[in-house]
């Protein structure tokens, strides 16, 4: 009893703490938090008996109107005692009265079934609980962690142990196609919210035992599900090891999307562009398994990330190996097309009429003067304008209630851009290359946000040194990506370094029959992090 | 010593970047006029067994940067004095090439920027390349290094209606002389100053293929040179050709229809960039071994701004640099590029073969 109510005074100090104090101190807390923990750890029994427990468990869970608690009596003159706790809602209550309640009420009420030399406790153990899925809890600490989620716990009086009982019901929507990745071609399965069914998918089209998936918890306060999946004997034992040693280090109070876990995980955490993937589609992710990328699972979002994650990545689409290759290369060069167009031409239509008049072919520049002729701004104002105006109208397209779609689709077209140009506002010129640029973003979708900012950095270098300025922060670009390491995977392979057979899934795509190599990259390279491999460095250089 | 490994591929396209460096604008074969072609071709063999010397140099001793070659094949005291004659050689040309670039891009395309403007946003992304480490700018010269080829293809290949093919003729008008001049001068420009790659040679991780990657740079210049000597000489004429500042430029220009300036504008800063980034780095690492600084990356801020200002500061026009790069470098460049590696190639195989008399007497 002793022990419970100590227990409960830490958690009852916990709930306090959190919500006696302000954002501000939100670190305090967390050490808080860390500390209880600590403390948690301790591994306090479990109360022999049923009246200690009840009165333990009740005062924990004061205030949480979820919280059941019921207690079977049963046997001859009412000696066995048991008590049955679980969340509502969280536990399949049907299954439970079924495999769990009855069982246990029939048999110790028929005194014929009963076996006398065993103790009770392995008696349900063993064979009055119908369910498979059973495990034992030890201590308060296990109790409390199966309780809040979701599996239903057994008291038996006199015990020092519970059993908890796997009765999970299944939450949450129902296996759809996802609605960022769509594909014309190929499944159309896309992982959901439970860890459980998206990991069962994978399993479902790599039917293999060497198909690892390591669990693990994150999250000081959520105590997240995360999974690490990967294939035995394809991926790189470094690259594995590596990430469960960035996911051992993550220390936080919530993971509430793989978004969390991406950006302790990546290797650059300042860069626009992603080192870690993500993806919804399982058919994909299976794929990017087979290639030896490990994946990384996290209860609660269907986004599930993939490592490494490389540059050219963004431009490869499941959907490149169901076509015909020729089909899928010509597509392949469209998406580089489409990123260097949503780059660089805001920024090249402003060195052009700012600075490099001469390089217009002269037919065009008449075009082009006619057009801009009564415009009150200069070529990088009006650009600035009309592209913050599309950011607005895609975020405002992303963020609103659906049913006001139309109307912000008619303003968009017809406010800001007809009217735009009529008003003498923006030339026509200038329309076209922001729809341009607008529609060469939506192709390559993971570079989106990269895409979106690095824009206006070019759009300002042009501005000031035309073509050079372009140049000069093209360059800088691209030193940063060939400096970027996913997972101790260079960013730029297979163009840099030099990586010949992986050629085949870059620029160019191979008929899925010539595709006889997996990725040599992922297996070749010395796969320490970047910090690690600055670490040895230093340590060289002494 | 740093962990960092470039590729056999990387190193030949660095090196072959830096030989193109900012001979893209200014060549010093094209002093033999009509002849600039046959100038090409021998200083191209001249300069390759210039290579051939310090690719040796590097063999003999394996895994060692030029610093450490020196300081062990000449003392720790001459070497360290040598070696920071190497600093301020490797110094002086990267400001050189960083003239060479402003003073290109302030005559063609920005005639009201000031020169330090355009020098000055160039070296910080430099910096930002060189304190990158070998390996990127090895990666970085895998990305850029194959556009130059391309261009060069582009802008001849759209000339080919405009050409006249016998304007390289006649042949020898002036004699020899004038060619023998030219080829060393183009000895000394792009192939001697790759003394610098002895600080690069040691990340190479296929020691064996330094000869083949040298050889094969300096054959792919001479080609590339040929082919725009060419396509200059049968687009403008030896006339026009000898008035010009900025010859490719010009041709470029020449186009019908279709103006590509800024292509040309892109090669000088691939090869520019590559020259310059190479040589920053061959200064930084030499003065961090001199001195005894772990890293270089702290000094790389240091001397590219010393760069930046000694680029304004050496010449005073554009014609000064022209002719200083023609008449003055060569000879300025001799002790740096002959003199004491033909010594320490010499050291060095004295060394192999007799090891430890050798030592005895040092």
């Amino acid at each position: 009893m002793y022990a419970v109510s100590r227990y409960w005074l830490h958690c009852k100090m916990g709930d306090k703490d959190m919500l006696g104090r302000t954002r501000k101190r939100n670190r305090m807390v967390k050490q808080n938090a860390h500390i209880d923990n600590i403390r948690n750890d301790t591994n306090e029994p479990i109360p022999q008996t049923i009246g200690a427990v009840r009165s333990g468990l009740q005062e924990i869970f004061t205030g949480c109107s979820d919280f059941v608690l019921r207690e079977i009596v049963c046997g001859k003159d009412s000696s066995i005692r048991m008590l049955v706790v679980y969340i509502n809602g969280f536990v399949d209550k049907r299954v439970l009265n079924q495999d769990v309640v009855r069982p246990i009420l029939d048999y110790f009420s028929n005194a014929k079934l009963q076996d006398k030399r065993n103790p009770i406790y392995e008696q349900l153990k063993e064979c009055v609980v119908n369910n498979n899925d059973i495990k034992e809890a030890e201590n308060m600490q296990q109790v409390m962690e199966n309780i809040v989620s979701g599996e239903a716990l057994l008291f038996i009086d006199g015990e020092d142990r519970a059993l908890v009982i796997g009765v999970k019901a299944p939450q949450g929507r129902h296996v759809e196609e996802p609605d960022t990745e769509v594909s014309i071609r190929g499944a159309r399965e896309g992982f959901v919210e439970n860890l459980l069914t998206n990991t069962t998918l994978i399993r479902k089209r790599i039917k293999n035992p060497n198909l690892k998936l390591e669990i693990m918890q994150l999250g000081e306060q959520t105590k997240t599900d995360i999974c690490i999946c990967y294939i035995k004997g394809i991926a790189n034992e470094e690259i594995v090891r590596e990430v469960r040693e960035r996911l051992k280090k993550i220390k936080t109070d919530a993971i509430l999307d793989s978004g969390y876990i991406e950006q302790f995980i990546s290797d650059s955490r300042l860069s626009l562009f992603p080192t870690v993937g993500n993806s919804e589609k399982c058919d994909k992710l299976a794929g990017k398994l087979l290639e030896g990328r490990v994946a990384i699972f996290c209860d609660g979002t269907p986004y599930v990330l993939t490592v490494p994650y490389l540059f050219i990545e963004s431009i490869q689409v499941s959907e490149d190996y169901y076509d015909h290759a020729f089909f899928a290369t010509f597509m392949r060069l469209l998406r580089l097309l489409a990123l260097l167009v949503s780059n660089l031409l805001l920024g090249m239509y402003v060195a052009l009429v700012g600075f490099h008049h001469t390089v217009i072919p002269f037919k065009l520049m008449i075009t082009l003067a006619a057009s801009r002729q009564g415009i009150p701004f200069s070529p990088i104002t009006e650009a600035v304008l009309m592209i913050v105006a599309f950011e607005l109208l895609r975020e405002a397209g992303v963020r609103m209630p659906r049913p006001i779609g139309q109307a912000l689709s008619i303003v968009g077209a017809i406010v800001l851009g007809e009217a735009s140009v009529a008003a003498g506002i923006s030339s026509n010129l200038m329309v076209i290359i922001v729809a341009i640029t607008a529609v060469c973003s939506f192709v390559v979708p993971p570079l989106i946000r990269a895409t979106m900012l690095i824009r206006f950095v070019f759009l300002a270098a042009a501005n000031f040194l035309g073509f050079f300025g372009i140049s000069f922060v093209f360059v800088a670009v691209f030193v940063h990506l060939c400096r970027l390491r996913s997972f101790g995977i260079p960013y730029m392979a297979p163009f840099s370094p030099l990586t010949a057979s992986d050629f085949k899934d870059s620029l160019v795509v191979a008929p899925i029959w010539a595709m006889v190599t997996r990725p040599k990259i992922l297996r070749q390279e010395n796969t320490k992090g970047a910090a690690g491999v600055k670490r040895q460095e230093a340590r060289l250089k002494r | 010593m740093e962990k960092a490994r470039i590729s056999s591929i990387q190193l030949f396209l660095l090196l072959t970047g830096f030989l193109y460096g900012s001979t893209v604008i200014i060549n010093p074969a094209l002093g033999a006029k009509n002849d600039a072609w046959l100038a090409i071709i021998l200083g191209g063999v001249g300069g390759a067994l210039l290579m051939g010397v310090y690719v040796s140099i590097a063999l003999l001793n394996p895994s060692r940067t030029l610093v450490e070659i020196l300081r062990d094949r000449s003392g720790k005291f001459v070497g360290n004095a040598v070696s920071i004659l190497y600093i301020w050689y490797f110094v002086h040309l990267a400001s050189l090439v960083f003239r060479n670039f402003g003073e290109f891009m302030v005559t063609v395309t920005f005639p009201e920027t000031p020169m330090i403007i355009v020098i000055g946003i160039f070296a910080v992304i430099l910096v930002y390349a060189v304190n990158s480490g070998v390996e990127v700018m090895g990666r970085l010269s895998e990305l850029f290094m194959p556009v130059v080829p391309v261009v060069v293809l582009i802008i001849s290949l759209s000339l080919i209606t405009t050409r006249d093919f016998t304007a390289f003729l006649p042949v020898l008008e002036n004699g020899m002389a004038p060619v023998l001049k030219a080829a060393f001068g183009f000895i000394t420009f792009p192939f001697g100053e790759t003394i610098a790659f002895l600080m690069l040679f040691p990340h190479l991780n296929q020691k064996g293929n330094l000869k083949k990657i040298a050889a094969l740079s300096a054959l792919f210049l001479v080609v590339l040179c040929l082919v725009i000597f060419m396509r200059d000489i049968s687009v403008l004429g030896s006339g026009l050709m000898q008035q010009a500042t900025f010859i490719p430029h010009l041709t470029s220009l020449l186009i019908p229809g279709l103006n590509v300036e800024p292509l040309v504008d892109i090669n000088l800063l691939i090869g520019g960039g590559t020259k310059i980034s190479v040589c920053i780095y061959a200064a930084v690492k030499a003065l961090s071994q001199v001195s005894g600084i772990g890293d270089y990356r702290k000094l790389t801020t240091a001397i590219t701004t010393f760069c930046v200002v000694l680029s304004i500061w050496v010449y005073e026009n554009v014609l000064e640099m022209l002719s200083w790069a023609e008449k003055v470098w060569p000879y300025y460049s001799i002790p740096f590029q002959m003199v004491i590696p033909l010594i320490l190639l010499f050291l060095s195989f004295k060394k192999r073969v007799k090891p430890s008399n050798v030592r005895n007497g040092s």
